[in-house]
Protein backbone atom coordinates (compact mmCIF):
# COMPACT_ATOMS: atom_id res chain seq x y z
CA UNK A 1 0.00 0.00 0.00
CA UNK A 2 1.26 3.49 -0.67
CA UNK A 3 0.60 5.56 2.47
CA UNK A 4 -0.59 9.03 0.53
CA UNK A 5 -2.26 7.60 -2.29
CA UNK A 6 -3.88 4.48 -0.54
CA UNK A 7 -3.48 2.44 -4.02
CA UNK A 8 -2.46 -0.83 -3.90
CA UNK A 9 1.02 -1.73 -4.52
CA UNK A 10 0.80 -3.88 -7.83
CA UNK A 11 4.80 -5.13 -8.48
CA UNK A 12 6.05 -7.37 -5.92
CA UNK A 13 9.05 -7.25 -3.65
CA UNK A 14 12.22 -8.35 -3.92
CA UNK A 15 11.82 -11.00 -1.33
CA UNK A 16 8.35 -12.33 -3.10
CA UNK A 17 10.03 -12.51 -6.21
CA UNK A 18 12.95 -14.47 -4.70
CA UNK A 19 10.07 -16.39 -3.02
CA UNK A 20 8.57 -17.21 -6.35
CA UNK A 21 11.49 -18.33 -8.35
CA UNK A 22 12.24 -21.12 -5.42
CA UNK A 23 8.67 -22.17 -5.34
CA UNK A 24 9.00 -22.66 -8.91
CA UNK A 25 12.35 -24.32 -8.55
CA UNK A 26 11.00 -27.02 -6.28
CA UNK A 27 7.67 -27.52 -8.20
CA UNK A 28 9.87 -28.20 -11.48
CA UNK A 29 12.02 -30.82 -9.26
CA UNK A 30 8.72 -32.91 -7.66
CA UNK A 31 7.38 -33.08 -11.21
CA UNK A 32 10.19 -34.50 -12.59
CA UNK A 33 10.78 -36.98 -9.69
CA UNK A 34 7.41 -38.21 -10.25
CA UNK A 35 8.50 -38.57 -14.04
CA UNK A 36 11.32 -40.15 -12.76
CA UNK A 37 9.01 -42.88 -10.72
CA UNK A 38 6.50 -43.02 -13.69
CA UNK A 39 9.35 -44.40 -15.72
CA UNK A 40 10.91 -46.37 -13.13
CA UNK A 41 7.42 -48.20 -12.68
CA UNK A 42 6.68 -48.85 -16.34
CA UNK A 43 10.31 -50.65 -16.85
CA UNK A 44 9.70 -52.73 -13.75
CA UNK A 45 6.15 -53.67 -15.30
CA UNK A 46 7.74 -54.16 -18.48
CA UNK A 47 10.28 -56.25 -17.09
CA UNK A 48 7.77 -59.10 -15.99
CA UNK A 49 4.86 -58.05 -18.88
CA UNK A 50 6.42 -60.89 -21.41
CA UNK A 51 6.21 -58.28 -23.78
CA UNK A 52 9.06 -57.58 -25.89
CA UNK A 53 10.28 -54.32 -27.64
CA UNK A 54 12.94 -53.49 -30.20
CA UNK A 55 15.65 -51.09 -30.21
CA UNK A 56 17.43 -50.79 -33.41
CA UNK A 57 19.20 -54.12 -34.22
CA UNK A 58 18.57 -55.56 -30.26
CA UNK A 59 15.22 -57.04 -28.70
CA UNK A 60 14.12 -56.72 -25.56
CA UNK A 61 12.05 -58.78 -23.81
CA UNK A 62 10.18 -59.07 -20.65
CA UNK A 63 10.09 -61.83 -18.73
CA UNK A 64 6.74 -64.51 -19.05
CA UNK A 65 4.71 -64.91 -15.72
CA UNK A 66 1.64 -67.10 -15.92
CA UNK A 67 -1.07 -64.69 -16.51
CA UNK A 68 -3.38 -67.29 -16.15
CA UNK A 69 -1.86 -68.39 -12.46
CA UNK A 70 -2.27 -65.33 -11.37
CA UNK A 71 -5.86 -64.70 -12.15
CA UNK A 72 -6.61 -68.23 -10.16
CA UNK A 73 -5.00 -66.86 -7.11
CA UNK A 74 -5.91 -63.51 -6.96
CA UNK A 75 -8.29 -63.77 -4.81
CA UNK A 76 -6.92 -66.55 -2.10
CA UNK A 77 -3.87 -64.49 -1.81
CA UNK A 78 -5.55 -61.53 -1.37
CA UNK A 79 -7.35 -62.89 1.13
CA UNK A 80 -4.18 -62.66 3.64
CA UNK A 81 -4.12 -59.17 3.83
CA UNK A 82 -6.81 -59.21 6.80
CA UNK A 83 -4.75 -61.36 8.48
CA UNK A 84 -1.43 -59.47 7.87
CA UNK A 85 -3.06 -56.34 9.11
CA UNK A 86 -4.46 -57.67 11.45
CA UNK A 87 -1.36 -59.34 13.49
CA UNK A 88 0.44 -55.31 12.91
CA UNK A 89 -2.18 -53.60 14.73
CA UNK A 90 -2.31 -56.38 17.51
CA UNK A 91 1.35 -56.40 17.40
CA UNK A 92 1.73 -52.99 17.69
CA UNK A 93 -0.74 -52.35 20.78
CA UNK A 94 1.48 -54.39 22.56
CA UNK A 95 4.57 -52.88 21.59
CA UNK A 96 3.63 -49.65 22.35
CA UNK A 97 2.58 -50.83 25.86
CA UNK A 98 5.49 -52.70 26.26
CA UNK A 99 7.79 -49.52 24.73
CA UNK A 100 5.92 -46.97 27.35
CA UNK A 101 6.81 -49.21 30.47
CA UNK A 102 10.26 -49.75 29.25
CA UNK A 103 10.78 -46.43 28.67
CA UNK A 104 9.28 -45.21 32.59
CA UNK A 105 11.69 -47.71 33.51
CA UNK A 106 14.58 -46.39 32.00
CA UNK A 107 13.71 -43.32 33.82
CA UNK A 108 12.98 -44.78 37.14
CA UNK A 109 15.33 -44.57 40.18
CA UNK A 110 14.63 -47.73 41.39
CA UNK A 111 17.59 -50.11 40.57
CA UNK A 112 15.35 -53.12 39.99
CA UNK A 113 13.09 -51.41 37.60
CA UNK A 114 16.06 -49.67 35.87
CA UNK A 115 17.33 -52.97 35.29
CA UNK A 116 14.04 -54.90 34.59
CA UNK A 117 13.62 -52.54 31.60
CA UNK A 118 17.22 -52.35 30.39
CA UNK A 119 16.81 -55.99 30.74
CA UNK A 120 14.40 -56.61 28.53
CA UNK A 121 15.44 -54.25 25.49
CA UNK A 122 18.80 -55.84 25.69
CA UNK A 123 17.89 -59.68 25.54
CA UNK A 124 15.49 -58.92 22.86
CA UNK A 125 17.55 -56.42 21.02
CA UNK A 126 20.42 -59.33 20.96
CA UNK A 127 18.27 -62.08 19.42
CA UNK A 128 16.69 -62.51 15.97
CA UNK A 129 12.79 -61.89 15.78
CA UNK A 130 12.93 -65.09 13.96
CA UNK A 131 14.28 -67.04 16.84
CA UNK A 132 11.53 -65.38 19.10
CA UNK A 133 8.74 -66.37 16.75
CA UNK A 134 10.07 -69.83 17.10
CA UNK A 135 10.44 -69.93 20.55
CA UNK A 136 7.22 -68.92 21.68
CA UNK A 137 5.90 -71.11 19.13
CA UNK A 138 8.00 -74.32 18.91
CA UNK A 139 10.05 -74.19 22.38
CA UNK A 140 7.60 -73.04 24.89
CA UNK A 141 5.66 -76.98 24.29
CA UNK A 142 8.39 -78.58 25.44
CA UNK A 143 7.20 -76.93 28.63
CA UNK A 144 3.69 -77.73 28.08
CA UNK A 145 2.58 -74.12 27.09
CA UNK A 146 1.07 -74.25 23.55
CA UNK A 147 0.64 -71.18 22.14
CA UNK A 148 -1.02 -70.71 18.39
CA UNK A 149 1.00 -69.41 15.54
CA UNK A 150 -1.27 -66.07 15.74
CA UNK A 151 -0.38 -65.47 19.47
CA UNK A 152 3.13 -66.98 19.41
CA UNK A 153 3.59 -64.19 16.05
CA UNK A 154 1.70 -60.89 18.11
CA UNK A 155 3.66 -61.87 21.43
CA UNK A 156 7.04 -61.99 19.10
CA UNK A 157 6.75 -59.51 17.40
CA UNK A 158 5.03 -57.06 20.13
CA UNK A 159 8.02 -58.05 22.27
CA UNK A 160 10.70 -57.21 19.70
CA UNK A 161 9.11 -53.97 18.33
CA UNK A 162 8.54 -52.86 21.89
CA UNK A 163 12.10 -53.40 22.94
CA UNK A 164 13.23 -51.31 19.65
CA UNK A 165 10.33 -48.40 20.29
CA UNK A 166 10.85 -48.04 24.17
CA UNK A 167 13.65 -45.44 22.90
CA UNK A 168 11.20 -43.66 21.08
CA UNK A 169 8.75 -43.18 24.25
CA UNK A 170 11.88 -42.32 26.52
CA UNK A 171 13.13 -39.40 23.80
CA UNK A 172 8.99 -38.67 23.89
CA UNK A 173 9.22 -38.60 27.83
CA UNK A 174 12.17 -36.61 28.20
CA UNK A 175 11.36 -34.27 25.27
CA UNK A 176 8.57 -33.17 28.13
CA UNK A 177 10.37 -29.97 30.00
CA UNK A 178 10.84 -29.73 33.54
CA UNK A 179 8.49 -27.05 33.86
CA UNK A 180 5.68 -29.12 32.74
CA UNK A 181 6.20 -31.31 35.90
CA UNK A 182 6.73 -28.09 38.17
CA UNK A 183 3.31 -26.68 36.71
CA UNK A 184 1.61 -29.49 37.39
CA UNK A 185 3.16 -30.14 40.96
CA UNK A 186 2.29 -26.01 42.18
CA UNK A 187 -1.59 -26.59 41.26
CA UNK A 188 -1.40 -29.48 43.52
CA UNK A 189 -1.15 -32.33 40.61
CA UNK A 190 -0.34 -36.16 42.26
CA UNK A 191 2.77 -37.77 40.12
CA UNK A 192 0.56 -40.29 38.74
CA UNK A 193 -2.21 -37.12 37.60
CA UNK A 194 0.53 -35.29 36.48
CA UNK A 195 1.92 -38.01 34.27
CA UNK A 196 -1.33 -39.02 32.91
CA UNK A 197 -2.41 -35.31 32.24
CA UNK A 198 0.30 -33.39 31.51
CA UNK A 199 3.41 -35.35 30.26
CA UNK A 200 2.03 -38.61 28.62
CA UNK A 201 -0.15 -36.58 26.02
CA UNK A 202 2.77 -34.76 25.24
CA UNK A 203 5.24 -37.48 25.23
CA UNK A 204 3.00 -39.36 23.04
CA UNK A 205 2.30 -36.49 20.54
CA UNK A 206 6.09 -36.95 20.23
CA UNK A 207 6.00 -40.30 19.38
CA UNK A 208 3.57 -40.50 16.90
CA UNK A 209 5.34 -40.27 13.86
CA UNK A 210 8.35 -42.50 14.61
CA UNK A 211 5.92 -45.57 15.74
CA UNK A 212 4.44 -44.81 12.62
CA UNK A 213 7.27 -45.83 11.13
CA UNK A 214 7.59 -48.77 12.98
CA UNK A 215 4.51 -50.18 12.30
CA UNK A 216 4.71 -49.83 8.64
CA UNK A 217 7.74 -51.53 9.32
CA UNK A 218 6.08 -54.24 11.33
CA UNK A 219 3.57 -54.71 9.00
CA UNK A 220 6.80 -56.46 6.41
CA UNK A 221 7.99 -58.26 9.86
CA UNK A 222 4.88 -59.67 9.88
CA UNK A 223 5.62 -62.21 6.92
CA UNK A 224 7.89 -63.82 9.51
CA UNK A 225 4.78 -65.35 11.46
CA UNK A 226 4.38 -67.33 8.35
CA UNK A 227 6.87 -69.55 9.52
CA UNK A 228 4.71 -70.97 11.81
CA UNK A 229 2.89 -72.39 9.17
CA UNK A 230 -0.79 -71.62 10.90
CA UNK A 231 -1.39 -67.97 10.59
CA UNK A 232 -2.66 -67.64 6.85
CA UNK A 233 -1.35 -64.01 6.19
CA UNK A 234 0.04 -62.86 2.89
CA UNK A 235 3.02 -64.79 2.68
CA UNK A 236 2.03 -67.70 4.07
CA UNK A 237 -0.81 -67.78 1.22
CA UNK A 238 2.28 -66.53 -1.64
CA UNK A 239 4.32 -68.95 -0.83
CA UNK A 240 1.63 -72.07 -0.16
CA UNK A 241 0.34 -71.79 -3.98
CA UNK A 242 3.97 -70.87 -4.94
CA UNK A 243 5.60 -73.85 -4.06
CA UNK A 244 2.09 -76.31 -5.01
CA UNK A 245 2.38 -75.22 -8.29
CA UNK A 246 5.90 -74.27 -9.16
CA UNK A 247 5.13 -70.70 -9.35
CA UNK A 248 6.82 -69.14 -6.80
CA UNK A 249 7.74 -66.05 -9.49
CA UNK A 250 4.23 -64.89 -9.46
CA UNK A 251 2.93 -65.84 -6.34
CA UNK A 252 6.04 -63.85 -4.39
CA UNK A 253 5.09 -60.62 -6.73
CA UNK A 254 2.23 -61.08 -6.00
CA UNK A 255 2.37 -61.16 -2.64
CA UNK A 256 5.00 -57.89 -2.72
CA UNK A 257 2.81 -56.08 -4.83
CA UNK A 258 0.42 -56.17 -1.96
CA UNK A 259 2.53 -55.32 0.62
CA UNK A 260 4.30 -52.45 -1.31
CA UNK A 261 0.63 -51.17 -1.59
CA UNK A 262 0.38 -51.39 1.68
CA UNK A 263 3.09 -49.07 2.78
CA UNK A 264 2.05 -47.00 0.21
CA UNK A 265 -1.47 -46.66 1.94
CA UNK A 266 0.28 -46.22 5.24
CA UNK A 267 2.63 -43.38 4.58
CA UNK A 268 0.20 -41.60 3.21
CA UNK A 269 -1.73 -41.51 6.13
CA UNK A 270 1.16 -40.85 8.30
CA UNK A 271 2.52 -37.99 6.24
CA UNK A 272 -1.26 -36.23 6.91
CA UNK A 273 -1.23 -37.14 10.58
CA UNK A 274 2.02 -35.44 10.55
CA UNK A 275 1.42 -32.32 8.95
CA UNK A 276 -1.61 -31.73 11.01
CA UNK A 277 0.40 -32.40 13.99
CA UNK A 278 3.32 -29.62 13.16
CA UNK A 279 0.17 -27.09 12.89
CA UNK A 280 0.28 -27.53 16.74
CA UNK A 281 -4.07 -27.85 16.77
CA UNK A 282 -5.30 -31.74 17.56
CA UNK B 1 -3.68 -10.39 62.73
CA UNK B 2 -2.46 -14.06 61.65
CA UNK B 3 -0.15 -14.01 58.93
CA UNK B 4 -1.02 -15.81 55.98
CA UNK B 5 2.52 -16.85 54.79
CA UNK B 6 5.26 -17.77 58.21
CA UNK B 7 8.33 -18.61 57.30
CA UNK B 8 10.39 -20.19 60.46
CA UNK B 9 13.82 -20.62 60.87
CA UNK B 10 14.37 -21.92 57.71
CA UNK B 11 17.88 -23.73 55.70
CA UNK B 12 18.21 -24.99 52.55
CA UNK B 13 21.33 -26.93 51.27
CA UNK B 14 22.40 -28.17 47.49
CA UNK B 15 24.99 -30.80 48.36
CA UNK B 16 27.45 -29.15 50.71
CA UNK B 17 26.35 -25.39 49.17
CA UNK B 18 24.07 -23.16 51.54
CA UNK B 19 21.91 -21.36 49.61
CA UNK B 20 19.49 -20.36 52.67
CA UNK B 21 20.61 -19.26 55.69
CA UNK B 22 18.03 -19.39 58.64
CA UNK B 23 15.41 -17.26 57.18
CA UNK B 24 12.37 -16.83 59.11
CA UNK B 25 9.20 -14.37 57.61
CA UNK B 26 5.95 -13.32 57.75
CA UNK B 27 3.72 -12.18 55.32
CA UNK B 28 0.60 -10.37 56.64
CA UNK B 29 -2.62 -10.91 54.38
CA UNK B 30 -3.03 -8.27 51.63
CA UNK B 31 0.61 -7.40 51.74
CA UNK B 32 2.34 -7.33 48.44
CA UNK B 33 5.83 -8.64 48.82
CA UNK B 34 8.93 -8.27 46.53
CA UNK B 35 12.44 -9.84 46.28
CA UNK B 36 15.52 -8.30 45.18
CA UNK B 37 18.66 -9.51 45.19
CA UNK B 38 21.34 -10.34 42.40
CA UNK B 39 21.44 -13.82 40.94
CA UNK B 40 22.47 -16.67 43.04
CA UNK B 41 20.93 -14.15 45.99
CA UNK B 42 18.40 -17.31 46.79
CA UNK B 43 15.65 -15.55 46.37
CA UNK B 44 13.84 -18.05 44.05
CA UNK B 45 15.00 -20.60 45.90
CA UNK B 46 13.10 -19.01 48.64
CA UNK B 47 9.95 -18.31 47.00
CA UNK B 48 9.88 -22.43 45.75
CA UNK B 49 9.96 -23.61 49.26
CA UNK B 50 7.42 -21.92 49.98
CA UNK B 51 5.06 -24.60 48.03
CA UNK B 52 7.84 -26.66 48.21
CA UNK B 53 8.50 -27.31 44.53
CA UNK B 54 12.40 -27.28 46.54
CA UNK B 55 12.05 -29.34 49.75
CA UNK B 56 13.72 -27.03 52.62
CA UNK B 57 16.23 -28.46 54.63
CA UNK B 58 15.15 -27.28 57.76
CA UNK B 59 12.58 -24.87 59.42
CA UNK B 60 9.12 -24.83 58.71
CA UNK B 61 6.54 -23.31 56.11
CA UNK B 62 2.81 -22.18 57.32
CA UNK B 63 0.39 -20.51 54.34
CA UNK B 64 -3.06 -20.18 55.75
CA UNK B 65 -2.92 -22.42 59.22
CA UNK B 66 -0.76 -25.43 57.49
CA UNK B 67 2.43 -25.87 59.01
CA UNK B 68 4.66 -27.91 57.12
CA UNK B 69 8.55 -28.99 58.49
CA UNK B 70 11.05 -29.18 56.23
CA UNK B 71 13.35 -31.79 55.02
CA UNK B 72 10.56 -34.67 55.84
CA UNK B 73 9.21 -37.63 54.41
CA UNK B 74 5.80 -39.91 54.14
CA UNK B 75 2.41 -39.81 52.88
CA UNK B 76 1.30 -37.73 56.03
CA UNK B 77 4.02 -34.83 54.56
CA UNK B 78 3.27 -35.04 51.36
CA UNK B 79 -0.77 -34.62 51.91
CA UNK B 80 0.37 -31.24 53.77
CA UNK B 81 2.43 -30.42 51.24
CA UNK B 82 -0.41 -31.08 48.71
CA UNK B 83 -2.53 -29.08 50.49
CA UNK B 84 0.11 -26.04 50.66
CA UNK B 85 -0.28 -26.25 47.20
CA UNK B 86 -3.43 -25.66 47.07
CA UNK B 87 -3.77 -22.56 49.23
CA UNK B 88 -1.07 -21.08 46.74
CA UNK B 89 -0.96 -20.21 42.85
CA UNK B 90 2.53 -20.05 41.15
CA UNK B 91 3.78 -18.39 38.47
CA UNK B 92 6.93 -19.37 36.72
CA UNK B 93 9.13 -17.12 34.36
CA UNK B 94 8.94 -19.49 31.45
CA UNK B 95 4.91 -19.60 32.04
CA UNK B 96 4.70 -23.61 31.91
CA UNK B 97 1.50 -23.08 30.29
CA UNK B 98 0.52 -26.98 29.16
CA UNK B 99 0.88 -26.97 24.98
CA UNK B 100 -1.34 -29.59 24.30
CA UNK B 101 -4.46 -27.98 25.86
CA UNK B 102 -6.28 -24.77 25.21
CA UNK B 103 -6.20 -21.55 27.74
CA UNK B 104 -9.34 -22.15 28.94
CA UNK B 105 -8.66 -26.21 29.41
CA UNK B 106 -5.31 -24.82 31.09
CA UNK B 107 -7.07 -22.85 33.50
CA UNK B 108 -10.16 -24.85 34.46
CA UNK B 109 -7.45 -27.93 34.71
CA UNK B 110 -6.56 -27.44 38.05
CA UNK B 111 -9.90 -26.83 39.83
CA UNK B 112 -11.37 -29.75 37.90
CA UNK B 113 -8.92 -32.50 38.29
CA UNK B 114 -7.09 -31.69 41.61
CA UNK B 115 -9.74 -30.06 43.18
CA UNK B 116 -12.56 -32.54 41.72
CA UNK B 117 -14.67 -29.49 40.87
CA UNK B 118 -17.78 -29.55 39.00
CA UNK B 119 -17.01 -28.63 35.16
CA UNK B 120 -19.21 -25.81 34.64
CA UNK B 121 -18.70 -23.91 37.78
CA UNK B 122 -14.73 -24.08 36.63
CA UNK B 123 -15.46 -23.02 33.15
CA UNK B 124 -17.42 -20.19 35.02
CA UNK B 125 -14.64 -19.07 37.30
CA UNK B 126 -11.90 -19.79 34.45
CA UNK B 127 -13.47 -17.49 32.15
CA UNK B 128 -14.34 -14.69 35.18
CA UNK B 129 -9.94 -14.85 35.68
CA UNK B 130 -9.36 -14.96 31.88
CA UNK B 131 -11.77 -11.58 31.53
CA UNK B 132 -9.61 -10.41 34.69
CA UNK B 133 -6.56 -10.83 32.72
CA UNK B 134 -7.68 -9.63 29.34
CA UNK B 135 -7.62 -12.83 27.49
CA UNK B 136 -11.59 -14.71 27.65
CA UNK B 137 -11.11 -13.70 23.49
CA UNK B 138 -8.44 -16.21 23.60
CA UNK B 139 -9.56 -19.03 25.87
CA UNK B 140 -10.17 -21.47 22.73
CA UNK B 141 -6.53 -20.91 21.39
CA UNK B 142 -3.77 -23.04 21.78
CA UNK B 143 -1.10 -21.46 23.62
CA UNK B 144 1.44 -21.76 20.71
CA UNK B 145 -0.72 -19.09 19.26
CA UNK B 146 -0.13 -17.15 22.20
CA UNK B 147 2.81 -13.75 22.65
CA UNK B 148 4.76 -14.20 25.53
CA UNK B 149 3.05 -11.85 27.94
CA UNK B 150 -0.57 -13.04 26.93
CA UNK B 151 0.71 -16.57 27.71
CA UNK B 152 2.32 -14.75 31.12
CA UNK B 153 -1.13 -13.41 32.01
CA UNK B 154 -3.00 -16.53 31.10
CA UNK B 155 -0.63 -18.75 33.67
CA UNK B 156 -1.47 -15.65 36.23
CA UNK B 157 -5.33 -17.02 35.45
CA UNK B 158 -4.36 -20.15 35.64
CA UNK B 159 -3.30 -19.79 39.00
CA UNK B 160 -6.03 -17.62 40.10
CA UNK B 161 -8.60 -20.16 39.36
CA UNK B 162 -7.34 -22.28 41.91
CA UNK B 163 -8.56 -19.62 44.58
CA UNK B 164 -5.47 -19.12 46.47
CA UNK B 165 -4.47 -17.52 49.40
CA UNK B 166 -1.12 -16.55 48.27
CA UNK B 167 -0.02 -15.81 44.61
CA UNK B 168 4.02 -16.39 44.06
CA UNK B 169 5.72 -14.81 41.18
CA UNK B 170 9.05 -16.11 39.87
CA UNK B 171 10.74 -13.54 38.48
CA UNK B 172 7.07 -13.24 35.78
CA UNK B 173 8.81 -10.76 33.57
CA UNK B 174 12.22 -11.81 32.91
CA UNK B 175 11.55 -14.35 29.58
CA UNK B 176 9.50 -11.58 28.16
CA UNK B 177 10.70 -8.85 25.23
CA UNK B 178 10.32 -5.56 26.71
CA UNK B 179 7.24 -4.30 25.27
CA UNK B 180 5.55 -7.08 26.66
CA UNK B 181 6.67 -6.26 30.09
CA UNK B 182 4.07 -3.55 30.82
CA UNK B 183 0.60 -5.65 29.79
CA UNK B 184 1.94 -8.30 32.75
CA UNK B 185 2.63 -5.95 35.53
CA UNK B 186 -0.33 -3.91 35.02
CA UNK B 187 -2.54 -7.28 35.42
CA UNK B 188 -0.11 -7.83 38.62
CA UNK B 189 -0.80 -4.21 39.62
CA UNK B 190 -4.68 -4.75 39.29
CA UNK B 191 -4.43 -8.10 41.38
CA UNK B 192 -2.70 -6.17 44.13
CA UNK B 193 -4.72 -3.47 44.21
CA UNK B 194 -7.59 -6.68 44.53
CA UNK B 195 -6.32 -7.34 47.84
CA UNK B 196 -4.38 -10.09 46.62
CA UNK B 197 -1.55 -11.66 48.86
CA UNK B 198 1.71 -11.92 46.62
CA UNK B 199 5.55 -12.65 46.35
CA UNK B 200 7.12 -11.55 43.86
CA UNK B 201 10.78 -12.28 42.78
CA UNK B 202 11.70 -9.72 40.55
CA UNK B 203 14.12 -7.14 38.74
CA UNK B 204 11.36 -4.62 37.61
CA UNK B 205 12.64 -1.88 40.28
CA UNK B 206 9.82 0.39 39.19
CA UNK B 207 7.09 -2.37 40.36
CA UNK B 208 8.44 -3.02 43.49
CA UNK B 209 8.78 0.93 44.05
CA UNK B 210 4.80 1.48 43.03
CA UNK B 211 3.07 -1.84 44.06
CA UNK B 212 4.98 -3.38 47.03
CA UNK B 213 3.79 -2.94 50.32
CA UNK B 214 7.80 -4.21 51.63
CA UNK B 215 10.78 -4.95 49.32
CA UNK B 216 13.52 -7.84 50.95
CA UNK B 217 17.02 -7.55 49.79
CA UNK B 218 18.79 -11.02 49.85
CA UNK B 219 22.22 -11.76 49.15
CA UNK B 220 24.27 -15.12 49.93
CA UNK B 221 20.96 -16.88 51.35
CA UNK B 222 19.78 -14.38 53.98
CA UNK B 223 17.36 -11.21 54.18
CA UNK B 224 19.59 -8.38 54.36
CA UNK B 225 17.21 -5.79 54.12
CA UNK B 226 13.06 -5.30 55.11
CA UNK B 227 11.60 -2.12 54.49
CA UNK B 228 9.06 0.03 52.94
CA UNK B 229 9.82 1.06 49.31
CA UNK B 230 9.99 4.53 50.03
CA UNK B 231 13.00 4.01 52.91
CA UNK B 232 14.49 1.18 50.77
CA UNK B 233 15.16 3.06 47.51
CA UNK B 234 15.71 6.72 48.97
CA UNK B 235 18.31 5.07 52.07
CA UNK B 236 19.13 1.78 51.73
CA UNK B 237 20.65 1.01 55.47
CA UNK B 238 22.97 -2.13 53.64
CA UNK B 239 25.68 -0.89 51.53
CA UNK B 240 25.19 -4.09 49.41
CA UNK B 241 21.17 -2.78 48.98
CA UNK B 242 22.75 0.18 47.72
CA UNK B 243 25.05 -1.36 45.47
CA UNK B 244 21.95 -3.45 43.95
CA UNK B 245 20.33 -0.14 43.86
CA UNK B 246 22.99 1.94 42.18
CA UNK B 247 23.21 -0.72 39.85
CA UNK B 248 19.78 -0.83 38.48
CA UNK B 249 19.42 2.93 38.16
CA UNK B 250 22.39 2.89 35.88
CA UNK B 251 20.81 -0.17 34.05
CA UNK B 252 17.90 1.86 33.44
CA UNK B 253 19.06 4.80 31.94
Amino acid sequence: MHIFTGKQDTSKSQAELLYDIQLRKERQFRANVALSWFVLLAILIFAFSGASITIGSTTYSGIQVDTQFIRDNLSFIAGGLGETIRISILSILLAMALALLAALGRLSTVPPIYALSTFYVSLIRGTPLYLQIFFFFLALPQLGIVLSGLVSGVLALGLNYGAYMSEIFRAGLSSVGKGQREAAMAIGMTPTQTMRRVILPQALRFAIPPVGNEFIAMTKDSALVSATGFVHELMWRATKVGRAQFHNLEALIMAAIFYWIVTLLLTYVQSIIETRLSKGDR
Amino acid sequence: MVPVVKISNLDKFFGHLHVLKNISLEVAERQVVCLIGRSGSGKSTLLRCINFLEEPSHGSIEVDGIIVAGGEKGSKHRQLVHDVRLKTGMVFQEFNLFPHMTVLENVIEGPVIVKGMDKKKAIELGEENLDRVGLLFKKDEYPMRLSGGQKQRVAIARALTMEPRVMLFDEPTSALDPELIGEVLNVMQKLAKAGMTMLVVTHEMGFAREVADRVLVMSEGEIIEDAKPSDLFNNPKDPRTKALIDRYRSGEQ
